[in-house]
């Protein structure tokens, strides 16, 4: 962030354009239907729910253009700040008063929380954001367009210990069901990949310091250093990492994939694991979405664009099933034309779910060079 | 090797704490508010030097901003809300209350304003190079001591020399006995707050450039402070500092003997220690209330 | 809506009992505690944990987690006891502090961030039922055993330890005990809203009983006034409907809502303080001779 933001002013405007937006759809005719989404908009979180949005307003935007619905669709936010309580008295809302059929979610303890919610009211949940492996069959109705943790551990290690001869790998973990999630993985995933752990070294959501860990670590002589963490956190660690001596490989997930860790001098040279998305030699259905997303947001997309365009992009599909076959559209039928169909056109490829209602997506590792993503390998 | 890494580790953080700490302290001697959107001001010059700083200002005229701002509001909220407050009852958790929405606003306009999440001052003084087998130090460590030093030396020149800081260390002792002698409390008061919140100005540049700022930051600073002007026995500018200090030592030596997740724990261990054995602070005076 | 209205009105009694209890001690006692939602997590633990391993009875749930919570309210009471004004503050907040970590680190009992999923349902002889009509019963309870107290002997003991604690004493009142008990009383009260919370969310996890959350219950007191028996039910009301009437206003971008909501919730409290310094039921009056 010590660079000038234009997407986040582009993004800023657009949204404030959407009201009106909204009322020129309803013009369409119909009831709309409501798409709710529970993020953190407020609080240390925030950005996420700030790119989460993005993705699916341009969804939105594309469904209302191709004409997939005869209804229009109400976005319908709810805060939660990343807060399990916050969330439930959200998610009650949105399934009560809003009458909202659709719901995105982002966070594993968010996830969990509002899941029974959900499940009692049928109604449709999907996660692009969290990646905790006990999300996977939480409800018949909480789905996830996004591949969890223990995925992108089983694509990153062979590629770190066989071909980078990084054997000894130093995890700092955020103390919550994402870290826990992680630490297992690398705990049984090291050993089959031919590494060790070297040290794990769990921090509070809350924490700030990191240089007395950053000691820790140097200790365990590591030849490479894990990060499990997420939102205004990873890029600390990583900062006080770099400036505390620690000058080995960093390694990472999915939720590096932000600006505020791309414009972080320090984070030059992170590996970590994305879903596979070829944005320039990709399909059709890629390559617009990419090139919209620069026009309307001025800036490149990343993982979680994708995850809930994907999200919001399925609803339209299933949706437009419903609407066609003359039957209702609500959590039960959207459920039965997703087991129903299975596969769609999504952005990033064929995708493909599951019983449980999980996106299975190639995984790739890419790496931070000049504040932008490399792929290299996967 | 570890523990005199901790330990120079702790010891710049603990500079830092010690400044907003004799910040609070200060304030909070003067004019017996609890001021809990101190955090609020170390947030709003941090961003303000980083912003400067973004805008390719010299760093001084950077600092310059960051103290105006948190002057700015210091005396700001001092007249606006504590002091309005004031005039009715005062409660102490009226104003415990008032400085909690204060520092909700704070926190979430800086976060629509300058962006959410995660921002940094670029400097190179923050990256450490190796002096001793496995001891890093990063220049900052130098500059925090120096800048925490410097600015307690002219603090306490300026509390024991000048008319001023007479008047305010009196104020803490006897507010009373200022009106007897004529002096305005109003306008101590509003001294007090200036004061403080420039004391925190320094603190949030530096705490910028090494952890890094995000708009929720104001919390932990406040906690900090606070804990460490109890610590320090209240109405001990130098106890407060000298309290910060350790509770920043302790946060990072903790780390040599538990995992990091405790640490912020021992902090508030300490904190409960001292309020159950030793109410009256480090060098305090029995306080019996 | 009506089943919006329900969670509404279920967590607004949770969160009236809570500041209910905490007014006893703030209002009643002058023991201002920034620590009452330990002992609302400890109730939530204690109530979830009985129903998953025992039964899901909430009238057993209520009790342990009574129990439980008025039991280690000694941790709060000791320093009750030998320090006042800003200093018991802090100490409270040292508690606090403290708690949310251990909260964070006893996986086992508490699940961490993680949390405890999938606590049954409460049944009452045989019939599954809400958490409504037991929060609401739980409320009744406390409002009048708080209006009975405040009425009665005890209650004068405490407020003459409010107003003047060396006085009380030379008169022949038991501080100490008086003190214990108050703060056990409200701890318990405290314990009785988590373990109702808990039946209600059916999930529990420690950030719901951070510094944060105690802040907001003792803002609901003092908004509300402090010592007034519908004074914390009112500012319980007050600031939970709060956010959730802002996140009806239509015009809020979605990516601002968030900001938007909190700006405005931190300004009403300030403007509250400033100009409803006693709250909202309080009689400034009263409040300035107080003083």
């Amino acid at each position: 962030m010590n660079r000038p933001q234009p997407g986040r002013r582009a993004l800023l405007g657009a949204t404030l354009a959407l009201p009106f937006l909204g009322r020129s759809a309803l013009a369409q005719g119909g009831e709309p239907y409501v798409l709710g989404t529970l993020f953190p908009m407020s609080g240390p979180n925030a950005e996420y729910g700030t790119v989460f949005t993005a993705g699916a307003q341009l969804a939105l935007q594309h469904i209302e253009a191709d004409k997939v619905l005869k209804r229009p669709i109400r976005l319908q936010a709810e805060d939660t700040q990343a807060l399990p309580q916050q969330a439930v008295v959200g998610m009650t809302k949105l399934a009560n008063v809003d009458k909202a059929s659709f719901v995105l979610v982002g966070f594993t303890a968010v996830s969990k929380a509002v899941a029974p919610v959900g499940d009692r009211a049928k109604i449709v949940m999907v996660n692009g954001g969290a990646v905790g492996p006990d999300l996977s069959g939480l409800s018949p109705y909480f789905w996830n367009t996004i591949p969890l943790a223990h995925l992108e551990t089983e694509a990153l290690l062979p590629y770190i210990v066989g071909e980078r001869k990084l054997k000894r790998i130093a995890l700092v973990y955020v103390d919550d069901p994402l870290g826990d999630a992680i630490l297992g993985a690398l705990r049984d995933g090291l050993p089959k990949a031919g590494g060790t752990l070297a040290g794990s070294f769990s921090v509070p959501r809350t924490a700030q310091q990191f240089a007395p860990v950053a000691a820790r670590i140097r200790q365990t002589r590591p030849d490479a250093v894990y990060i499990a963490s997420f939102g205004a956190q990873q890029s600390q660690i990583i900062k006080q990492l770099r400036d505390n001596g620690i000058s080995q490989p960093l390694l990472s997930y999915s939720a590096m994939n932000l600006d505020s860790v791309k414009n972080t001098a320090e984070a030059e040279g992170l590996i970590f694991t994305t879903q596979k998305t070829d944005f320039a030699g990709g399909d059709a259905m890629t390559k617009r979405f990419a090139a919209d997303f620069k026009a309307r947001f001025n800036s490149d997309p990343g993982t979680y664009h994708v995850n809930y365009y994907n999200a919001v992009w399925l609803f339209g599909q299933l949706a437009a099933m419903n609407e066609a076959a003359g039957r209702p559209v609500d959590g039960e039928t959207l459920r039965a034309a997703l087991l129903e169909k299975r596969e769609f056109d999504l952005v990033g490829g064929k995708g493909r779910f599951d019983d449980k209602g999980n996106l299975t997506a190639a995984i790739q590792v890419n790496e931070l060079r000049g504040g932008a993503l490399t792929r290299i390998a996967g | 090797m570890l523990f005199l890494q901790l330990l120079q580790g702790g010891v710049q953080t603990g500079a830092l704490y010690a400044l907003t700490a004799a910040g609070f302290a200060l304030i909070f001697g003067a004019t017996r508010i609890f001021h809990f959107a101190h955090g609020a001001a170390f947030t709003l010059a941090g961003y303000a030097f980083l912003m400067a700083w973004n805008a390719g200002w010299p760093w001084p005229l950077g600092a310059l901003a960051a103290i105006a701002v948190a002057v700015l509001f210091g005396v700001a909220i001092e007249q606006l809300v504590y002091r309005p407050i004031g005039r009715h009852e005062g409660g102490f958790f009226t104003v415990f209350v008032a400085a909690f929405g204060v520092s909700i606003v704070v926190q979430n306009l800086v976060g629509m304003i300058a962006g959410r999440g995660f921002a940094v001052i670029d400097t190179p003084l923050s990256r450490a190079t190796e002096v001793l087998p496995d001891l890093w130090i990063a220049p900052v460590f130098y500059v925090a001591i120096g800048v925490s030093a410097l600015l307690f030396l002219a603090l306490s020149l300026f509390l024991t020399r000048s008319h001023a800081g007479v008047a305010l260390r009196a104020l803490a002792q006897n507010p009373d006995l200022i009106r007897t002698y004529g002096l305005s409390s109003t306008r101590l008061s509003i001294l007090a707050f200036a004061l403080g919140s420039a004391l925190a100005a320094p603190a949030a540049i530096l705490t910028g450039m090494t952890v890094g700022l995000n708009e929720a930051m104001g919390h932990h600073v406040m906690l900090i402070s606070m804990a460490a002007t109890i610590v320090g026995g209240v109405g001990n500018l130098k106890g407060a500092a000298l309290a910060g200090l350790l509770l920043g030592i302790a946060e990072s030596v903790a780390l040599a003997f538990v995992e990091p997740q405790w640490a912020e724990a021992v902090s508030f261990v300490v904190l409960f220690g001292f309020i159950l054995f030793r109410p009256s602070g480090l060098f305090g005076v029995a306080v019996a209330r | 809506m009506i089943a919006y209205l329900a969670n509404l009105a279920t967590i607004v009694a949770i969160f009236g009992i809570l500041a209910s209890t905490l007014n006893v001690a703030i209002g009643h006692a002058g023991i201002f505690s920034v620590a009452h939602a330990v002992f609302f997590g400890l109730g939530a633990y204690a109530g979830a944990q009985t129903a998953m391993l025992l039964v899901p009875d909430p009238l057993l749930a209520l009790l342990v987690a009574a129990l439980i919570a008025g039991g280690l309210s000694l941790c709060l009471a000791l320093p009750a006891l030998r320090v006042r004004g800003e200093y018991f503050v802090a100490a409270s907040l040292g508690l606090q502090m403290v708690a949310t970590t251990l909260f964070s680190e006893l996986k086992p009992l508490t699940g961490g961030i993680g949390g405890l999923v999938g606590i049954p349902r409460p049944e009452l002889f045989g019939v599954t039922i809400t958490a409504l009509p037991l929060a609401l019963a739980t409320l009744a309870l406390i409002l009048l055993a708080t209006h009975l107290l405040a009425r009665g002997s005890f209650g004068r003991t405490l407020r003459a330890i409010r107003d003047a604690e060396s006085a009380a004493e030379a008169l022949g009142k038991h501080v100490a005990v008086a003190k214990t008990l108050a703060v056990a009383f409200a701890c318990a009260g405290a314990g009785m809203a988590g373990a109702l919370f808990a039946f209600h969310m059916a999930f529990v996890n420690v950030e719901s009983f951070t510094l944060d959350q105690s802040v907001l219950v003792m803002a609901m007191v003092i908004v509300g006034g402090t010592g007034t028996l519908w004074g914390p039910l009112l500012g319980a009301a007050l600031l939970l409907a709060l956010p959730a009437g802002l996140s009806f206003l239509p015009f809020i971008p979605p990516t601002e809502v968030g900001a938007v909501q909190q700006i405005l919730y931190g300004l009403a409290m300030t403007l509250l303080m400033i100009f409803r310094p006693a709250g909202l039921v309080g009689d400034l009056g009263r409040g300035k001779v107080a003083h």
